[in-house]
This record gives structure tokens, sequence and C-alpha cells, in this order.
């Protein structure tokens, strides 16, 4: 896992948890993701592939303001229906969660209804997806 | 809207003037307006061209290629469990499919068994369960494997023994394994499968497994299908991969040398009585077909102009198969898009194509939803029909390589050649395949052109219909998806428990140990794996048993 900086370091910093779910290990868009994300000048810890259980509980650990979740098999109802879940439980749904790769149309409006804040497909421009989490991530308050 | 409606200047289109700065192929190849004669002085026809099945094979592999025989319509297919998979295939063999190739779901291609907890969400997806050999029965049930021949398509991790299942299938059929044609793809070297980040590292899909014994298993199965299924194509160079992941046309071939090279060498240390020309005879490849129309041609009979000097100045081959290059095309899943899904069935059009006048040996066409599903039956119909009206409709195939002595495309496989000749070096001078993955070099080229791609289509420099221009809010065609069975997993969990119930496990647990002990002892897999199969050990059995041996800090698996 990528530690990232110290917390001191990265005040004011969003920082953004990133994974992949399951076994999908279609990644060349989460790498593009992580990096334009980072050159935004948000904080990235990237933690390859894993199950929602170990990315809720790395999203804890890290105390993320975002957690960022790529999916590029049809696998994503449910890991979402589990993630969000889980959030839930672990009441941590003030992190905004947001998903990319393939989500069938149909099935956008649900994964919302779900707790996901957005949804961005493939070939949805970089900048898209840095400016819409600058905008609507949550603030940590000063401490 | 404004550039949409661009009126062309006509003034200056009178005056000389271009519609752009510089004109490139798709990897920045730079491209002029007119070729003569005089860009191609060099080129000399028997040295650089040659006839059709004649060194150096640029004009194809065959002396007859498609007058003789068209290339096979092999549509990458696998859904739910083995009696739709079946289904599916009949269907497409009655409109026309002559190849098979069967995509595992991602529970098996990752070695497990559905009654596994971690595979619970990835049973079914994407592909059919084949946990065992009684998969393999169904899937191929009332097929005729002995006329058609099947590319059992592979994780690079269970190559061995999802192979084994087939072949173990047919035997028990009753077709000899001397007579067997078919091909395994599981390249250790596209580990990952559109990821190349270094075979052990993390999302290398190799499960913690060292490129060593990845290696060491892709020889075993080149060795002993050698002597034991000569007819059998081992291995498949999936070059596809990496391009997929970024890399660009020059690159992918480029690479698919130096990954062959990888193998070749594994198999010739050992030592063990088998020269090149016993082996390396039955190597295919498996590349994508882009859309970068010319480029794409070129980079094929580049590829295998490439391959037969590789093969003659580094190993000494003699057999003409040694030394013709075999391939595939999977037409590219990652030019084909999320919005108005409808334009790719015009993309796959124009690479298939591409493919054909690039003198593949059989061709996968992705289906108009690839950016969103598994082909649907209505989708899958379309892509073949996409192949036959190529075949049967536009006479491509009366006469063979027709580009040949084309201005633009001889310089172009010129060019394209040169620059995947110094890719090729790059690796090697990294040190090879291996090394130039592990270090990380290989995952910086194709992240750098993956950058370079994703930095010019949002300057528009790089055109996607309906992406970044021609955007509709609406889509006017809204086709039906295809949608796993949502009672798949609790399925496949019945099937395995009744599987596992119903085989003699002594004899089971018996073959395992001898798996593990031949593991241990770095003797050919082969044997043992064939014993394990033919006892309904399951994928997951084995793969355990594997991660158990080769890469104990992962232990199960857990996702490394």
């Amino acid at each position: 896992m990528d530690s990232g900086e110290s917390k001191a370091m990265s005040e004011g910093k969003i920082k953004v948890l990133t994974s992949k779910l399951g076994f999908d290990i279609h990644n060349r868009g989460i790498t593009l993701v992580n990096m334009a994300l980072r050159d935004a000048g948000m904080e990235v810890i990237f933690i390859g592939n894993q199950f929602p259980k170990q990315v809720v509980e790395a999203s804890i650990q890290e105390d993320v303001d975002v957690i960022g979740v790529s999916i590029l098999s049809s696998t994503y109802m449910e890991y979402i229906t589990e993630l969000t879940q889980l959030i839930r439980e672990n009441r941590v749904q003030d992190k905004m969660l947001v998903v990319g790769g393939i989500v069938l149309p149909d099935d956008v409006s649900h994964i919302k209804g779900m707790g996901v804040a957005e949804y961005f497909p493939p070939g949805t421009p970089l900048t898209v997806i840095s400016e819409y989490i600058a905008r609507n991530a949550p603030r940590r308050s000063a401490s | 809207m404004e550039e949409q409606l661009a009126i062309p200047d006509m003034a200056a289109v009178k005056s000389g003037r271009e519609r752009k700065e510089s004109f490139t192929t798709t990897s920045g190849i730079p491209v002029q307006g007119v070729y003569t004669a005089d860009d191609i002085a060099d080129m000399d026809y028997s040295r650089d061209l040659g006839m059709p099945g004649k060194a150096p094979f640029t004009r194809g592999i065959f002396p007859t290629m498609y007058r003789g025989k068209l290339w096979s319509i092999r549509q990458f297919s696998g859904l739910d469990a083995a009696d739709s998979t079946n289904e599916r295939f009949k269907l497409l063999y009655q409109m026309g499919m002559t190849g098979f190739a069967v995509a595992p779901d991602n529970a098996c291609i990752m070695g497990y068994d559905p009654d596994m907890p971690e595979a619970a969400a990835e049973v079914g997806v994407d592909g059919v369960g084949m946990y065992s050999m009684k998969d393999m029965e169904e899937i191929f049930e009332g097929l005729p494997i002995d006329k058609i021949n099947v590319a059992v398509i592979q994780g690079i991790t269970t190559a061995c023994p999802h192979t084994a299942m087939y072949l173990a299938m047919a035997e028990k059929r009753g077709i000899s394994l001397k007579e067997l044609g078919g091909t395994t793809e599981g390249d250790p070297c596209s580990a990952g499968g559109c990821s190349v980040s270094g075979p052990s590292g993390p999302n290398s899909g190799s499960l913690g497994i060292p490129f060593s014994d990845l290696l060491r298993l892709c020889g075993d199965l080149v060795e002993w299908c050698a002597i034991n299924v000569p007819k059998w194509h081992p291995v498949s160079f999936t070059s596809y991969n990496y391009r997929e992941s970024g890399v660009n046309a020059y690159q992918e071939i480029g690479g698919m040398l130096s990954s062959a090279v990888a193998v070749i060498d594994e198999v010739l240390k050992r030592d063990r009585g088998l020269g090149v020309d016993d082996f390396v005879s039955q190597f295919t490849f498996h590349l994508a077909s882009h859309n970068d129309f010319f480029e794409e041609v070129a980079k094929m009979r580049a590829a295998r102009r490439m391959w037969y000097k590789l093969m003659g100045e580094k190993y000494g081959a003699k057999s003409p198969r040694a030394l013709s290059l075999r391939f595939h095309i999977h037409t590219s899943g990652s030019t084909l898009t999320y919005q108005q899904p409808l334009n790719n069935a015009i993309r796959v059009a124009y690479q298939t194509l591409a493919a054909a006048l690039g003198g593949a040996q059989s061709i996968h066409s992705c289906s108009y939803d690839e950016a969103l599903a598994i082909p649907s039956e209505d989708s899958v119909l379309l892509s073949m029909r996409t192949q036959q009206v190529l075949q049967d409709e536009t006479n491509i195939a009366n006469t063979i390589d027709p580009l040949a002595g084309s201005y633009f495309v001889e310089w172009l496989t010129t060019e394209v050649e040169k620059r995947a000749w110094e890719f090729y070096r790059e690796i090697e001078n990294h040190g090879g395949w291996v090394k130039a993955a592990d270090s990380g070099w290989l995952r910086e080229q194709t992240d750098r052109e993956a950058i370079k791609h994703e930095v010019e289509v949002r300057s528009g420099e790089k055109r996607i219909v309906g992406v970044n221009c021609y955007q509709m809010t609406e889509d006017f065609f809204k086709p039906s998806f295809f949608r796993r069975d949502p009672d798949i997993l609790e399925k496949q969990r019945a099937r395995i428990a009744q599987l596992k119930e119903g085989r003699d496990n002594g004899k089971v647990q018996e073959a395992l140990r001898e798996l593990a002990e031949a593991t241990k002892k770095g003797d050919n897999v082969m044997p043992s794996v064939m014993k394990a199969v033919r006892e309904y050990a399951t994928i997951g059995e084995i793969m355990d048993l594997w991660r158990g041996i080769l890469a104990p800090a992962s232990a199960r698996g857990r996702l490394v």
C-alpha cells in the first residue's frame, strides 16, 4: 500500500483512497485516474485489487475523504451493494464514494440510490473526475 | 457545435494548406502526403517480401492463404454455466463459426472454485465456469472438436490444468491426442491480462507466483505437448494484452518477439532433447487490431518478417513452421466506446478488414456492446456477419496480400519493423522480458503511451466519435445487454458439490499428492495434472496446491 505523506504535511489536501474491486485486473483507467488526482494536488492512496471489506478498513485507517473504486467486470452490483452496506455499518457515509468503469446505463440510478455519489463511465475526461472530486469532496474541519 | 459545423475553407484547400500541422499514425509515425517509388527504393522483392509461404513470409505464411482456406471465424465466447455456453456455441456453429474459443469466468481464470468464499462475486462473471473436466465435457457436448479446433483461452497460472481438462475430455471422447488440434493461450509474459505491472507484482493476476515459476509451467506445457499432442499449440503469445494496456503498434510486436524469446530460452535451457524446430513450430500469436488501418496491416506484415529473421538468426530454426508467425487477431476492445455503442460495429468492421488484409489465421470480432457487457446473441451474431460479409461478398480474399507493392504500405511496414526492433532491443538490453517487466520498465513504457493517448484525446487531437466529438445526450440506439443468470452462484455451488461427492476422492487426493511431488521436484507437471483432471480434480484444488508451493506468502491467493 502506498502510505502517502504524514497527516501534518497533507492537511488541506483532499485524501482519496482508490481501489480495484475483486479479481478484475483491467487497470489502465485507474492508473490514469490516480495520476490525474495527484496532478490535481490530491493525496492518493491506491491499494490495488481488494474486496469491499478491505476497502472500507483501509479508508478508515487512512482517514480518507473520498473512496474511488474501479470495476471493469460485470460484478459492480454485488460489490457496490456490499461496499455501501459496509460503509453504512461502519458509519463512514461522510466519505464520498465514486465509481469508475462499467455500470450499465439502467443501473446507474440504482447505485446512486445505494450511496454512490457519482459514476464515471469509460471515456470520461480525467479533468471531469478530478474537478468533481475537488468540488464535492467532504472537507475535513481544521482540528 | 461550432467545430462540428465547420465548413471547409476551399480557398485555403486550393492554396495547398492542409487540415493539420502534421499527420501521424496512432503510434506517432509521421506520414507524408504522398508516397512514391523513391520511398521504397531500397526494397528488394525476394529479400523483403518473397512469395506467400516462403521466406521472409511478409506476404503470408501459406502459399495459398485465403484462396486455400479462409481465416477461421473464432469468437471468444463463454457465459453462465457449461450448458448455456454449449447452447451459445451450437448457435454460433450453426450460424457459420469455424473455430471455437472459450472464455473462462473470473473465478476459474484466477484458479477458484465456486465454493471458495473469495470467488463468490466472480462466479459466472464475464465467461463460463470451467472448474473441472466435467465442465469441458458439457461445454463441448455435441460439437465436432475433432474437425473444428478450439482455443482454450487461459489465465497464465491455469494454462496447464485447463488445457489438461480439455485434452482429457477429448481423449475420453475417443479422439487421439496425436491428432487433436487446438490452442492454449497461457502466455506468461502477458501476465496480468491487460496490465503489465510486472508478473510478480501487484495487480499482475499471477497471484504472487514468481515469474520463473510461470515460465516453468508454460515450458512444461510446451515440452509435454511437443511429444504428446504434436498438433496442439501450447502457447499463444498475447501481445493483445499489453497493447490494450497502452503500448503502441510497434511496441506491441517488439514486445511480442521478446516474450517468445523468454519462453524459447526456458525450454532450451532444460536441455531435454527438444530443439527449436521441435517446439517453436507450434507457437502461435494473438495480436490486436486497432483503428489505424494501414498501420495495423503494416504491423502484421512486419511481424511476420521479424519472426522469420529472429528465428533464423538467433536460433538457427530451419523448419518453415518454426519460421512462420501464425496468428489470431482479436479486434481491439479498448477502442470501443461506452457511448453510442452502435458505432462500435463500424469500428470492428474496419479492424476486421485490417486483420484480413494483414493475413491473420483466425479472427475474433468484438461485439458492439463490448464496452458494456459480454456479447448478447444479437451482438455476437452481428460480429460473425461482419466477418462473413467480408469473406463472402467483398472479394478481398481473391488474391493474397493485395496491399503489397503499395508505396505507402511497404514504406510503413519497414518503418514499423524498424521501430519494433528498437523496442525489442531495448527490452533485451534490460535483460529480457522478465527483468524488463519486474523492474517496472515495461510498466513505465505502457503508462507513458497510455498517458499520451489520454492527452491527445483530451485535446481533441485524437478524435473519438461520440466521445469527444459528435456527442449525444441521449443515444438513439438502446440495445439490451447480456446479464448474468442471477442464480449462477447457487447453481455452480450445487454442481461442484455434486461433482465432489460423485468422484473417487481417494484417487483425487492421490493424484494431487503426485502433482505436489512433481511440482517440487521440478519434473514436468503435465502427466500428474492430466491424471488429476481425469479424476475430476478441480481448478481450485490444483491452484490451491500450486499457490501453497509456489506462492506461499500469498497463501490462498488473498489478493496480493
